[in-house]
């Protein structure tokens, strides 16, 4: 069957401005996407550009848009697509400068990848380690080694080990979109997985303090994007919850997002509800009260304003044992 | 007559009390009985679990047990909480150590919870439970003419794995919705993107300019008025239309109607009974097209 393959062409050298351009070409049993624009490089235009490599969905090179979403190309299979769609609309990923054509400058991804310092932390006491060196008949390496299912067990971080670095999260993420400064889920997930391996010796908690400011993980949108579309099966917007939990858990409550969760947990804890008024107030502080003001007035006006003492639910007791089961109390 | 435990969210009985009015009138037209849930707590606004992920568990396990007791499905009218009591629900009867874990929470306040109820989103329950076509039967007035832009917002298409109405790379409940009472829908890229609410409060410019560009988009493609089906996201595109506005510097002027409004006033809702009076963004041109459209 002949199919249409409609693909974004730019090239900053020559065009003003991106185009597309489509070609026709024939499927067979299990085409992928891949498959495809390699059979329209070879057979049909040979300036169409784009990165692959692997075509077994490890190397995380092939990630494009594939009519509307991140996806990798290799493990994208022709015939659902034209199924559901009725051709195969190919656009670099988003939020990331364009190249040329399919191929996105990955700087900005990786630049946050390294600022999350994706290596383990602290420094052995022994100098005579600190400096590598071949290892001697019958020295073992002195630092605990893990195995993957060790390591699943030990942290309760059982996908963010499997990122291929692909960048599909980076670009179907709402908070980069609103935010392009912010980390993004794939640098926050692996945030995350270093916080919680057993062999990280970050002793003054710089990682969550670090994640904690600005453009941090509290930026992120809950979007569930990046859970949805991550082609490993990976969820970084639950890593990133994680992260939040902890952070909050060891007190390093500085930030409006922080305050933002705790003062709804203590909303529900009081009344069983979510104060509106009160957890704004608790978010943004004075501050953020009188930057929303002439919005809040204006809700205001059309009687958009919430109750300022909320009712009790009903059985609120139920509610406050579930915090005394749970020791919440306090917090 | 279909029976719901009716779970509208803190949203819709505080700032959106419009909302619950309105599907409290479509209910009504449309037989539905919704139980009222006094006893039900807030679900944690998408967001406890960065507190506690027990509490999460034990809360909305609590809800749904709650209605388990009465024998019902529960209706929501919330994305966020459509998401946080199926992601719950998914927890609980695929992790026994969870349930196990909650039921005996549950049993200290005289409950207890085995899996057997479903969390449907109205849009879906009218899809499911009701059918479209008995919306079209009920209309006295048709949205003719109108092209509206549905925005589904995130919570009632993803993750998959706990919201499992629609097809998530390509949603379609709502545009059939649309259609079956008369109108047009509006086709534009980001009305399965994010509205932005959850970091409103957090980072206030990336919020909002999520909204905006939303917003902007469908105003683009000729939208007359966009619909939510979430409170959140109603927050976001009228509340705060103004500061979206301004954070994308564009001008934005697109009414946002509740997706009960919608149905409301096809049911022949007026402008007091929907609460129009409550939106920031006017709905008076909205109802003069639909006023011409008697059937």
């Amino acid at each position: 069957m002949e199919f249409k393959v409609r693909a974004y062409r730019f090239n900053p050298e020559t065009d003003e401005k991106p185009y597309y351009k489509e070609y026709a070409i024939e499927d067979y049993p299990g085409m992928t996407v891949l498959n495809a624009l390699i059979k329209v490089k070879s057979e049909l235009d040979g300036t169409l550009s784009f990165r692959r490599s692997c075509r077994s969905a490890i190397c995380g090179s092939c990630a494009m848009k594939i009519n509307g979403i991140s996806k990798l190309a290799c493990k994208t299979q022709v015939g659902p697509e034209i199924e559901k769609f009725g051709m195969i609309n190919v656009e670099p990923l988003a939020n990331m400068p364009v190249i040329r054509d399919l191929i996105v400058d990955q700087e900005s991804f990786f630049d946050k990848i390294k600022e999350i310092k994706p290596y383990l932390l602290g420094q052995r006491e022994d100098d005579a380690h600190n400096s590598f060196h071949p290892l001697k008949d019958g020295e073992k390496i002195s630092q605990p080694v893990y195995y993957k299912s060790e390591f699943q067990n030990l942290t309760g971080n059982n996908d963010t080990p499997n990122c291929i670095l692909c960048e599909c999260c980076y670009s179907e993420c709402g908070g980069v979109v609103g935010n392009p400064k912010y980390l993004g889920p794939a640098a926050l997930a692996k945030l995350y997985r270093y916080s919680e391996d057993p062999r990280d010796n970050d002793k003054n908690g710089s990682r969550l303090v670090n994640g904690s400011k600005p453009d941090g993980m509290w930026d992120c949108v809950h979007c569930q994007s990046c859970e949805e579309f991550c082609p490993k099966g990976i969820s970084p917007v639950k890593s990133i919850v994680k992260l939040h939990e902890r952070t909050i858990k060891n007190s390093i409550t500085f930030s409006a997002g922080s305050k933002h969760v705790v003062s709804i947990a203590k909303s529900i804890g009081e009344t069983g509800r979510l104060d509106e008024i009160k957890v704004a107030f608790d978010s943004g502080g004075i501050s953020g009260l009188i930057n929303d003001l002439p919005m809040a007035f204006g809700a205001g006006l059309k009687g958009k304003i919430p109750p300022l003492r909320l009712k009790l639910i009903k059985d609120m007791e139920d509610i406050r044992l579930a915090y005394k089961e749970l020791d919440l109390e306090e917090k | 007559m279909i029976t719901y435990a009716y779970y509208p969210g803190c949203v819709a009985q505080e700032s959106g009390k419009e909302l619950d009015n309105a599907t409290k009138f479509i209910a009504k037209k449309l037989g539905i009985n919704l139980i009222p849930m006094p006893e039900a707590s807030c679900c944690g606004g998408g967001v406890i679990d960065g507190f506690d992920k027990n509490l999460k568990l034990f809360i909305n396990g609590r809800t749904l047990a709650l209605a388990e007791k009465e024998g019902l499905d529960i209706m929501t009218i919330c994305n966020t909480c459509t998401l946080t009591l199926s992601e719950v629900n998914e927890e609980l009867i695929n992790n026994p150590e969870s349930m196990e874990k909650t039921n005996e929470y549950l049993a200290k306040i005289g409950l207890k919870y085995s899996g057997k109820v479903k969390v449907k989103h109205i849009l879906y329950a009218l899809r499911d439970d009701i059918g479209f076509d008995k919306l079209k039967e009920k209309a006295v007035k048709s949205l003719k003419g109108i092209n509206i832009a549905p925005f589904y917002g995130c919570h009632i298409l993803r993750p998959s794995t706990a919201v499992k109405f629609d097809d998530v790379e390509n949603p379609r409940g709502f545009e059939e919705l649309i259609k079956s009472l008369g109108g047009e829908p509006v086709s534009y890229a980001r009305r399965t993107k994010c509205c932005g609410f959850q970091t409103i409060l957090v980072n206030e410019t990336t919020s909002t300019s999520l909204a905006g560009n939303a917003i902007y988009e469908a105003q683009e493609k000729n939208a007359d008025v966009m619909v939510t089906p979430c409170p959140l996201c109603h927050l976001s595109m009228d509340t705060y239309q103004t500061v979206a506005a301004k954070s994308i510097n564009k001008k934005l002027s697109l009414p946002i109607l509740h997706l009960p409004q919608l149905i409301g006033i096809a049911l022949g809702g007026d402008y007091a009974e929907m609460g129009f009076s409550r939106h920031n963004v006017s709905l008076r041109g909205i109802m003069a097209k639909v006023r011409q459209n008697e059937i």
